[in-house]
């Protein structure tokens, strides 16, 4: 039993460590959002809530709050339905040209969101389209389609061919093969598109921030308010963004990937 | 079927709620410097009038004229920018002529009216609304206060590593040239080479460069213990949770700043664009301004609502002295500002 | 067939009219922006390499592309560095059934704020930070200093990032490997250690690759972590470019110096390509 231990003590160093190290700063965060003072710095002069107090009345924040959720399941749906879509045609129809656009497919995701968003801002200002979320909307499906295809792409193997070969037989029309036997024998594969999509644009920042005015994302605001002053609203901010993600993936992880995993 | 109209009634509730709206008259769009985003100056006037104030902030009037160019006609309507740059601004024609009548333009201090620059033409076309100063903040707990009196202490050895540049090179340029003595009349080409020089000294003394938040957040957790180009604006907010944080006017003098707020000519909303205007200049807006959450700074009315205390962190007495012993910005024509901006590139990459 | 080839059509096109005109015609337009150029206030709308000139003429432009490079090339290893062992211990030395919780465990803080990590980040390295006070409790510090606002601080925050991200995806290579290649090395007599050399490793390394890449072209083209943590010490590509942007409205430079960054991220996909490529095998 002693090699075990020999590998066994320093491999749970190795992982405390590396937990400590990727927990720090969100420990540290949490812990002065309830500073009792304007320093979100040691030392803790105290519990207050009133920086939660802050945020939960900023309307501006709460504003944005709900502007993110809407541009995340916006964008995320239409990726997921445009990757999808294109995935089985490239998948099941024999295209001239397919290694062309598979690499158009894929070439956001080798591009800087930066470089993606400057490109966006030029070319609206140059065409005259006002900035409003409805360019973050767009901005936000150039960079996740790349993914959402690529999960559907290499998730559209040979098991569903035969079924959808039968469906076609007994006289379904393709729409009908589409959306009665392929979406629903892919529904795992959607699934983690649209998760990985939303996830992604939830916490995207520069994109938003270029193409944006008034009507801002939550990491829009959050800039902003950082660059307001110095407090610890930021720090409560954080946590209740955390909170909430923590929520959602908890409840992935017991409802939609679990179920996966079964099936 | 349900399922289809259940789904495009969802789809429709999310793309209303994205989709780009015209500017509402309820609603008034402020291109302002940050101290105009505080809530306890916002809300009195949102509540009063029943609308909403969407405020961008910006730091330099080069970044406000970037975030013009982005933007389409009638997108703005009040603009709060630093007043030495309102002629040319009105000059490229995005301020519309003010009323003279129902501001209080008598009550603002006689020091900072600065009238050849607001008023062109006989039309007035914006009005000083807060003024302060770019000289040296520092932490009184951590550095010799006399040695702060001279500008030169920016780059000498004394508290290398101990600096924090403001990140605004307009301030920061006129600040070395009133050290080197070269601010009498301006500032030429002539006398970048040995503004450079400095600059490029001052940064290599120094621990980090940023904007207003990110250099009081230097100050106040310890990482520096001056700011190069500091004043009121970085201490005041700092000074209640820790009284150590100062501020001094140079024997060489100083670099004071003046913001101005005025109306945009193709204002969506011109009446409340007038009205946050009166708003921002009378005795109580003025107080909260003057006391708002990004950065403290005098308020331009000599009538504004303030307390005793909150005038004591202002300085309140001390400046007819502060006014006499400061320049204002000195702005360079658009080809000497771009040999301004390269500098302070070079000195940012330094 | 060919009413089924004509419904391929169909599919492809709502992707491919997107990316045509969000992705593809935006890149012509920042192509043609770069070679106009702004003088003054004026955008001169005539063709001339001057904004390429003055990218390469000028010491801090290259400066910053090559501080880029540097900072993303110091991340990038530093990550795999510390992701690999991570993920070698969650996928062979953790108990099946507790594996999934130790790999959520450390992507967790994946869902903060991206922005607000920086910032905390920023607040933990100060001289009156968590870790500056710790050390000097502990007699590892004799006074206070500050970690924060310099290149290290904004590889620190990198690093953090991606380790998680890297032990996510080195840890999903590294279970599809079939456990009987290590037995079957084992079985002819190889240590542990020469099996993890001569089997795990080689095996392992497409995922390496792919999640090193994916850490290359985010931290290169990101501005909040060096804008939050770096002081700006010294400027890094994204933080140029947005000088373009925001302090002159220099759209022209701006579209210059980004395909610029574009170029240089293309030239290391292609030599990479090599490795990139074997996942497929």
């Amino acid at each position: 039993m002693r090699p075990q231990a020999l590998t066994t003590i320093p491999a749970a160093v190795y992982v405390l460590a590396a937990y400590a190290f990727i927990y720090l700063p969100v420990i540290v965060l949490v812990i002065f959002s309830f500073q009792d003072g304007r320093l979100p710095v040691p030392p803790f002069k105290g519990v207050s809530l009133r920086w939660y107090q802050e945020v939960f009345s900023d309307s501006d924040l709460m504003e944005a709050l709900i502007n993110s959720v809407m541009v995340g399941v916006v964008s995320a749906a239409l990726a997921t339905v445009l990757g999808f879509l294109a995935a089985h045609a490239l998948a099941r129809h024999r295209m001239p040209g397919a290694v062309f656009f598979q690499w158009l497919l894929m070439a956001p995701l080798s591009v800087s969101y930066l470089i993606i968003g400057i490109g966006l801002l030029i070319t609206f200002t140059a065409t005259g389209m006002p900035k409003s979320l409805l360019s973050v909307v767009i901005g936000h499906v150039v960079i996740n389609l790349p993914l959402a295809f690529g999960i559907c792409y290499s998730q559209l193997g040979g098991h569903q061919v035969s079924a959808e070969r039968a469906a076609r037989d007994l006289g379904a029309r393709e729409w009908q093969v589409l959306a009665l036997i392929s979406v629903p024998m892919m529904w795992p594969a959607i699934a983690a598109a649209f998760f990985l999509s939303f996830t992604l644009s939830w916490d995207e920042f520069i994109v938003a921030w270029l193409v944006t005015r008034f009507d801002v994302t939550l990491p829009v605001e959050i800039w902003s308010l950082l660059r307001s002053g110095l407090d610890p609203t930021t720090n409560a901010v954080g946590t209740v963004v955390f909170a909430i993600s923590m929520a959602l993936v908890i409840v992935m992880e017991l409802f939609v990937f679990r179920r996966k995993a079964r099936a | 079927m349900t399922f289809w109209t259940r789904t495009f009634g969802i789809a429709a509730v999310f793309l209303a709620g994205i989709a780009p709206l015209h500017a509402a008259d309820d609603e008034l769009n402020a291109l302002v410097w940050c101290d105009h985003s505080d809530p306890a100056l916002l809300d009195p006037f949102e509540e009063e009038h029943g609308v909403t104030v969407n405020i961008k902030e910006y730091e330099g009037t080069g970044a406000a004229l970037a975030l013009l160019e982005q933007s389409q006609p009638g997108d703005w309507d009040v603009f709060v920018v630093d007043g030495v740059d309102v002629p040319r601004i009105v000059e490229a024609g995005y301020l519309a002529p003010l009323d003279r009548e129902g501001l209080p333009l008598d009550d603002i201090f006689p020091g900072i009216r600065d009238s050849e620059i607001h008023e062109i033409g006989g039309e007035l076309y914006a009005v000083p609304e807060k003024f302060g100063y770019n000289t040296i903040s520092y932490n009184d707990a951590k550095v010799n206060a006399g040695d702060m009196r001279d500008i030169a202490v920016l780059w000498s050895d004394a508290y290398s590593g101990r600096i924090a540049i403001y990140d605004y090179y307009i301030p920061l340029i006129n600040l070395v040239a009133i050290g080197l003595g070269l601010r009498e009349d301006g500032i030429t080409a002539d006398e970048l080479p040995a503004i450079r020089e400095h600059l490029l000294k001052m940064k290599e003394r120094s621990a980090m460069v940023g904007d207003v938040v990110s250099v009081q957040t230097a100050l106040a957790t310890g990482d520096v213990d001056i700011i190069a180009g500091g004043g009121e604006w970085a201490t005041a907010v700092l000074m209640a949770e820790d009284p150590n944080m100062e501020w001094v006017n140079p024997d060489q003098g100083g670099v004071r700043w003046s913001q101005s707020i005025g109306v945009f000519s193709d204002a969506g909303n011109p009446e409340l664009a007038r009205k946050f205007v009166e708003y921002v200049l009378g005795p109580e807006g003025q107080a909260r301004l003057a006391t708002s959450s990004c950065y403290w700074a005098m308020p331009s009315n000599s009538k504004a609502a303030l307390t005793d205390e909150e005038k004591t962190v202002l300085r309140w007495d001390e400046q007819e002295t502060f006014i006499a012993n400061s320049w204002p910005y000195f702005i360079p024509d658009p080809e000497l500002d771009a040999m301004f901006l390269d500098i302070w590139t070079e000195m940012l990459q330094h | 067939m060919n009413r089924r080839g004509l419904a391929g059509w169909f599919l492809l096109a709502p992707a491919f009219l997107w990316l045509a005109a969000f992705f593809v015609v935006p890149f012509a337009v920042m192509a043609l922006y770069s070679v106009w150029r702004r003088e003054g206030t004026q955008l001169v709308r005539e063709a001339s390499l001057a904004n390429y000139e003055a990218f390469l003429s000028k010491s801090y432009f290259l400066d910053a592309l090559f501080n880029s490079l540097e900072i993303t090339a110091v991340t990038v290893v530093l990550s795999v560095l510390f992701a690999y062992p991570l993920a070698y211990i969650l996928a062979f030395l953790v108990p099946r059934r507790w594996q999934r919780l130790g790999l959520v465990l450390a992507i967790l803080p994946f869902w903060t704020s991206y922005l607000v990590r920086s910032y905390s980040w920023l607040l933990v390295l100060s001289e009156n930070g968590v870790i500056s006070q710790t050390l000097v409790t502990l007699g590892l510090l004799s006074e206070t200093m500050s970690f924060a606002n310099s290149n290290g601080a904004t590889i620190l925050g990198f690093v953090h990032f991606f380790t998680m991200l890297l032990a996510l995806t080195i840890y999903a290579n590294l279970v599809q490997i079939s456990p009987n290649y290590r037995r079957a090395a084992e079985d002819l007599g190889a240590s542990r250690l020469q099996s993890f050399i001569h089997v795990v490793l080689p095996l392992s390394l497409p995922g390496v690759m792919i999640g090193a890449f994916i850490t290359f072209v985010l931290a290169i083209g990101d501005y909040i972590t060096p804008q939050i943590l770096g002081g700006n010490r010294e400027l890094v590509m994204p933080q140029a470019i947005l000088l373009q942007v925001q302090r002159r409205a220099d759209f022209p430079m701006a579209s210059a110096m980004s395909l610029v960054l574009m170029l240089v991220v293309s030239a290391v996909f292609l030599a990479s390509a090599r490795w990139l490529k074997m996942d497929r095998v």
